[in-house]
């Protein structure tokens, strides 16, 4: 599995991967803008609204049914937060060609909708149907409104929220409820417009693609050829250029609700100045404190004391971020903050073993063997690649980790700080 | 060794029941780096009354046992927790309780045979001590914490609760708090010695492996078990009506959540002796789904351009020997008009029959979803393992989904969607 990459024209690039490892095909589309509180609420009904309709399939239910009769290929959109920047994200997935009943061009059609639904949306007077729009618009009302329905990651956009407040990555990924009634079909047309002449465009087709002419194909697309150049260089991700300070004094925030568990999330900073190999350091430093079940948290704080059935940490490269989540009983707050804590002063003082290291390290390269195993996870690893600055391939991802000693964890460790803490409780 | 296969997925599964009793399925992967197996008994969350051979009485145990051995059987004699070995070798191990089974896997790419050493191992040696039981019930406790408060599956196990009366699976797998404070050591034991038989176990692994040498390794690691007495699981007689009409439970959300449930008569499931049979309903389930309900439905684009929904619904079709229920989900403050409305598109569906073009449509786009599902080597393992504890062949479905008729389907519609089979399951703020 290797991807290769075609530059189509300044700022878009299509992105092939070719295996027959799988019976399906992926066919996908990210389009990257930078987070601006200013435009996310825009931002995040735009991709719905596309999937409303386009000039050639006018209705929802005209892109089902030609879906449909692609044996039944998915269209899925959303948007993702990915440190200062906004992913516009849309995707489709296709049997393969040699696994249908009858001879087909499944792929080739599906790409075609695809490329359609993005870049040839319904526009009248220089407007988005103003019906698809209101509907849209109330849809995300709801989401913004239902927030609260799912205590897990209500309580991990909250403190992100917290730590950054509304700007930059601490932008509400929903949007915001007080921008949704000025938004309208024209406004959004130009929104939609700005996004499409300005965004970073990455294309990626996944799967059995030899032979199927998939590059000429895009190239020709009138859709395409109609898109201009774009300087994209802002859009990339610089994680040497950040140089956080340590808070002077921890910020700790409860929420009462009504919850059968307390939710705890630990929001960490790497402070001081990072360089460009530091990331494969701290993913390894998070692996031991907080990812899988040779991790610290997961022996410690479930295994060996039973406070939690959820303990973990996880790693926002682009942010230098670790946020640690239990699940726990209310009444056990101090006892497993506590014990968050010595672990954080273990870790600083090399309290783990070589044995820890290995163990991270083969938990590493499983997630590194399976880029190759699996198309989506392949897909997300070249795109991290393409927003970086410093872009490495699989293989010398696999000696970035071997390389690391135990001081550089130790090192790394010294600058990991509690930023905040977040309890949600009843 | 039986061999079963697809010729247009290009599909095989080796079959074979080894001395021991432990049915082996192999499924071949060329090319492909990663490994997956499961090992799981029949035995789950609804089995919790059983007759011991031997014996006349019937043994009761609390809710939740099956769960809790799934959580325990990873402690070991030697003070080792064996998650913790496996996930140091670099494999990515895991195990699960349903209804009626209980399986382990591990999921890798490398260290594959150092992994089945522990993995087989474990499986096979039972290790409880009074204390350690203790130890495992915060744990499990805020498990059963973190599910309370996802209304999802409040949303869910109620559903079931309306349409059995006496059935199991509307329990909760892990059980409740109380009841889990009533499991002790010698209930482990029991219920481990009675179920984990490797007569009454299966394994499951995929990957690119040499025949032979995947049977021999497997076989090589089994501890003798010659015993293939198994207990007799003590199934209530379930009624054909359904239990209550409707269920409300209030939660903090913001929109109402609903399921519409119906039930399916038990004995319909005699089909199970027949792969073919069974399979052929569950496709004209799926497409009676996609027609009503689905993203090209009629009803499905009203609703969501009146703003009555805002996202799909999810429909299910699930059965086993003794239960079989389809169950439709998807949040509205206006539930009731939903529901009214999707009663009346069943009305209507069976006044006027099916419309060809669209049967045609959701024939190709099943047999594309039936393709998908043989995709991920995990999922790949855990339906083929499924689908042995069912009696059914998975690969049935890529034949039978082009060879299915409209006549068929408009049966199934007529003989199993019916009102008085309809319950309503809501979580809501007030």
């Amino acid at each position: 599995m290797k991807e290769k990459i075609i530059n189509i024209k300044k700022g878009i690039k299509l992105h092939l991967i070719n295996t027959d490892l799988f019976k399906t095909d992926l066919s996908v589309i990210f389009i990257t803008i930078g987070l601006d509180k200013k435009n996310i609420t825009k931002d995040v009904i735009i991709p719905e609204v596309l999937k409303s309709g386009s000039k050639t399939y006018k209705k929802q239910i005209d892109i089902s049914n030609k879906l449909n009769n692609l044996y039944g290929s998915t269209l899925e959109t959303g948007t993702d937060k990915t440190g200062k920047n906004l992913v516009l994200k849309l995707y489709t997935e296709s049997v393969d060609d040699i696994f249908l009943p009858n001879e087909e061009k499944n792929l080739k059609e599906c790409i075609n909708v695809l490329l359609d639904i993005t870049f040839n949306p319904l526009v009248k007077n220089d407007s988005f149907d103003e019906k698809y729009v209101e509907i849209e618009k109330e849809r995300q009302k709801m989401i913004i409104e239902s927030e609260k329905d799912d205590k897990d990651t209500y309580a991990y956009d909250k403190i992100i929220n917290i730590m950054y407040n509304d700007c930059g990555y601490g932008i509400k990924k929903n949007g915001y409820l007080e921008d949704i009634k000025n938004i309208n079909g024209k406004n959004l047309y130009e929104r939609y417009k700005e996004i499409i002449s300005k965004g970073k465009i990455d294309i990626f087709v996944s799967g059995n693609i030899e032979n199927k002419h998939i590059e000429e194909s895009i190239k020709n697309n009138k859709l395409i050829e109609s898109l201009s150049d774009r300087d994209v260089s802002c859009y990339l991700n610089d994680i040497e250029k950040q140089e956080k300070e340590e808070v002077k004094q921890i910020n700790k925030i409860e929420e009462k609700m009504d919850v059968t568990q307390g939710k705890l999330v630990v929001g960490l900073d790497v402070v001081g100045k990072t360089n460009a190999d530091d990331r494969f350091k701290i993913l390894l430093y998070n692996t031991i404190l907080g990812d899988g079940a040779n991790s610290k948290l997961f022996r410690i704080v479930r295994e060996k004391e039973s406070l939690a059935y959820t303990s973990k940490s996880n790693y926002v490269v682009q942010k230098s971020n670790i946020f640690i989540r239990a699940g726990i009983e209310v009444d056990n707050y101090e006892k497993t903050l506590n014990l968050i804590e010595e672990q954080l002063e273990d870790m600083r003082n090399g309290n783990f073993t070589e044995d820890d290291i290995e163990n991270a390290k083969r938990f590493i390269y499983a997630g590194i063997d399976s880029i190759k195993e699996e198309q989506n996870t392949a897909i997300i690893f070249y795109y991290g690649e393409e927003m970086s600055k410093n872009k490495i391939s699989i293989e010398e991802y696999y000696d970035k980790i071997k390389n690391i000693s135990k001081e550089d964890i130790i090192k790394i460790a010294k600058k990991v700080k509690i930023n905040t803490v977040y309890f949600l409780r009843n | 060794m039986q061999v079963i296969e697809n010729d247009l997925i290009k599909e095989k599964v080796y079959i074979e029941k080894l001395k021991s009793g432990l049915t082996v399925m192999f499924i071949p992967r060329k090319g492909t780096n990663k490994k997956y197996i499961t090992f799981a008994t029949n035995y789950g969350s609804m089995d919790n009354r059983f007759i011991v051979p031997g014996e006349e009485e019937i043994t009761e145990v609390p809710d939740g046992v099956a769960h809790f051995l799934e959580h325990k059987l990873f402690e070991q004699e030697n003070g080792h927790n064996s998650l913790d070995v496996l996930s140091s070798l670099g494999v990515n191990a895991n195990a699960y309780t349903t209804n009626n089974h209980t399986a382990y896997l591990y999921e890798c790419t490398n260290n594959f045979y150092e992994a089945l050493d522990e993995f087989m191992n474990y499986v096979q040696s039972p290790y409880f001590t009074d204390e350690n039981v203790e130890k495992e019930k915060g744990i499990i406790n805020q498990e059963i914490g973190m599910y309370d408060d996802q209304p999802d599956w409040k949303v869910y196990l109620n559903a079931l609760d309306s349409l059995y009366v006496n059935n199991k699976v509307k329990l909760d797998p892990a059980g409740t708090v109380e009841s889990v404070s009533k499991i002790n050591k010698e209930i482990l034991y029991k219920c481990y010695n009675n179920f984990y038989k490797l007569s009454n176990m299966a394994i499951v692994v995929v990957g690119d492996f040499e025949k032979e040498e995947i049977f021999n390794e497997i076989n090589k690691r089994i501890i003798k078990n010659e015993d293939t007495t198994i207990a007799k699981k003590v199934v209530d007689k379930e009624p054909d009506k359904i239990n209550k009409k409707e269920i409300y439970e209030k939660m903090d959300v913001n929109i109402p959540l609903f399921i519409l449930g119906i039930k399916d008569k038990i004995e319909n499931n005699n089909s199970l002796n027949n792969s073919k049979l069974q399979i052929k309903k569950h496709i004209a389930i799926d497409i009676i789904l996609d027609i009503l309900v689905g993203n090209s439905s009629a009803l499905f684009n009203k609703l969501y351009d009146e703003g009555l929904i805002f996202s799909e619904f999810t429909s299910i079709y699930e059965y086993a020997r003794d239960y079989s229920h389809i169950l439709i989900q998807n949040q509205s403050f206006e539930y009731k008009n939903v529901i009214k409305e999707i009663k009346n598109s069943i009305e209507f569906l069976k006044k006027n029959g099916i419309n060809e073009d669209e049967f045609e449509r959701m024939k190709k786009k099943n047999y594309g979803m039936y393709v998908k599902e043989f995709e991920n080597i995990a999922d790949l393992g855990n339906n083929f393992m499924e689908s042995y504890f069912k009696g059914v062949n998975p690969f049935d479905f890529i034949d039978e989904s082009q060879n299915i008729d409209k006549q068929y389907v408009e049966s199934v519609l007529r003989e199993i969607f019916i009102e008085d089979k309809m319950t309503l399951s809501v979580v809501a703020n007030k």
